[in-house]
């Protein structure tokens, strides 16, 4: 059982992701980005590429330049979003990242500086649900 | 049908030819050897064999200005005199310009959708009829959105010169995507139970389709102002979805919005940093359009439609769901505003009174 966070979890997430067809259809499509998943403290950089999500790793703070954009979420917030795409299959109308990005003071989505990069957020937001809502079939231990 | 029967079918068809009698002009092969770069191999990456990856050598030479008034490929010889121009106006790349179009005409093309069979039809369940009505509501302006936006880009597409052909292909394909827009809100009005209802005041329409300034111009209008009130709609849409299929519906409008928006705000960055007092004319267009805005959200349907949506009903509607249509709103304002920074595009200090008032409620 893969620990959120961890490059493990993202790893069993991407694979999961990679390999079902349901994920990638109906418009789903190529996705170009490299977004970021902040954990309290912690960074993750995460590869979108045609089809797949090529890559996770851990990065420090000069690297968040790198990032289009990146996802910001106290880590119980991840943990209850995380849980309801668990017991759903997906996430509920009320934990999809576009209703957190809307509901939240701050938003979810933060840029590194550029509007146009981190308006891909918007550009791929289903793709990017599609991938967090593959965690559902990962057993994922907190 | 079996191969000996259509060889058979072939040959009664070549016997019938009187090759003698048949007058071959004797080829003269002129035109091979005319042009300016031979020998070009462009290999597919690894996103296959892209648009942009085409402008390599001559090809890749995108000029400021394109002289050419005929529909000549960029890259291709100019054909002997005698070819009547077909008088395209814009034709300075500031006019047009992003840099980003080549790549998002792929992105249109990779993540097409299909309202027909992509959307989950079946998962829509009869509604109250008020929330049903006012859904329907909102349909009939999203279609409005759309048809304007279809009409507005095809009516300057024969304008823009192909000089600039990544970015009349993306146009090309942002109209398919209002037309998609279009059949969706369409779909989802007459599907259950409901229908289309009233016409929009349209002032801001008026506005979009008959800007004829400039395409920089009318861009401002159609995609920083009007493009994002819809892309907020489609946002708080999704988050208000009442099955899957509106889930879905308002999801993949979002996204191939954005991608209008991308489109828009590039090359609008692209008008303001090569053109001087561009900035400036823009700042007019969009404070006039601001108050056609005004006017146009004083019209109840589209604030009380939102508001029963929200609200659940019309008892919903007095109390939170006009809350949530102040917040749709904020959210608006504040997207614009921010795009309209990141610009250079003093709206911050000068929008329209009544659309600065969202944000502090």
């Amino acid at each position: 059982m893969a620990v959120f966070p961890s490059i493990e979890w993202f790893d069993e997430v991407r694979e999961v992701f990679n390999t079902h067809p349901e994920y990638h259809g109906a418009g789903g499509g190529a996705c170009e980005t490299t977004f970021g998943v902040r954990v309290g403290q912690r960074m993750f950089r995460l590869t979108m590429e045609g089809l797949e999500c090529i890559s996770a790793d851990e990065i420090g703070e000069q690297q968040h330049e790198t990032l289009d954009f990146y996802l910001d979420l106290d880590p119980d917030e991840w943990q209850e979003m995380l849980e309801n795409i668990r017991d759903h299959g997906g996430a509920d109308l009320d934990h999809s990242l576009n209703t957190l990005d809307l509901e939240l003071d701050e938003g979810l989505a933060r840029s590194t500086g550029d509007q146009y990069r981190q308006d891909l957020f918007f550009r791929y937001n289903q793709t990017l649900q599609h991938f967090f809502d593959a965690s559902a079939r990962i057993r994922t231990e907190f | 049908m079996s191969e000996t029967r259509k060889r058979r079918g072939l040959q009664r068809r070549i016997d019938k030819i009187d090759a003698e009698n048949i007058d071959y002009p004797t080829p003269s092969l002129a035109w091979m050897g005319r042009t300016h770069q031979w020998g070009t191999r462009v290999k597919p990456g690894n996103k296959g064999l892209t648009l942009s990856s085409l402008n390599v050598g001559h090809y890749g030479e995108i000029p400021e200005f394109w002289e050419d008034q005929t529909r000549m490929p960029r890259g291709s010889v100019a054909g002997p005199g005698g070819v009547p121009p077909i008088g395209y106006s814009v034709r300075a790349k500031h006019e047009l310009w992003a840099d980003c179009a080549g790549d998002l005409y792929e992105e249109a093309i990779q993540r097409r959708w299909a309202p027909t069979t992509d959307v989950p039809w079946a998962t829509i369940e009869p509604l109250p009829e008020v929330v049903e009505r006012a859904m329907c509501q909102l349909c009939t302006e999203l279609c409005q959105h759309a048809n304007v936006e279809i009409e507005t880009i095809t009516s300057w597409q024969q304008e823009l010169s192909y000089g600039y052909h990544e970015v009349k292909m993306f146009l090309a394909t942002e109209t398919f995507d209002a037309a998609r827009h279009f059949e969706v809100f369409r779909k989802r009005a007459l599907c259950n139970g409901g229908g289309l209802g009233v016409e929009s005041q349209g002032r801001v329409n008026r506005m979009i389709l008959e800007n004829r300034g400039g395409w920089t111009e009318a861009m401002a209008v159609l995609q920083l102002l009007r493009g994002t009130l819809t892309h907020t709609i489609y946002r708080h849409g999704m988050s208000f979805a009442h099955n899957d299929a509106e889930a879905i519906i308002f999801g993949k409008c979002l996204e191939d919005k954005s991608r209008h928006l991308a489109y828009g705000l590039d090359h609008l960055k692209y008008a303001i940093n090569h053109q001087s007092d561009q900035a400036l004319i823009l700042e007019q267009v969009l404070g006039i359009g601001e108050r056609h805005l005004v006017r146009e959200l004083r019209d109840p349907p589209f604030r009380e439609s939102l508001a029963i949506i929200f609200g659940g009903g019309i008892e919903g509607a007095r109390t939170h769901g006009m809350a949530r249509y102040q917040h749709l709103m904020g959210d608006f304002v504040r997207q614009y505003l921010d795009w309209s920074d990141w610009l250079g595009l003093r709206r911050r200090e000068f929008v329209a009174p009544e659309l600065k008032a969202f944000l502090e409620k």
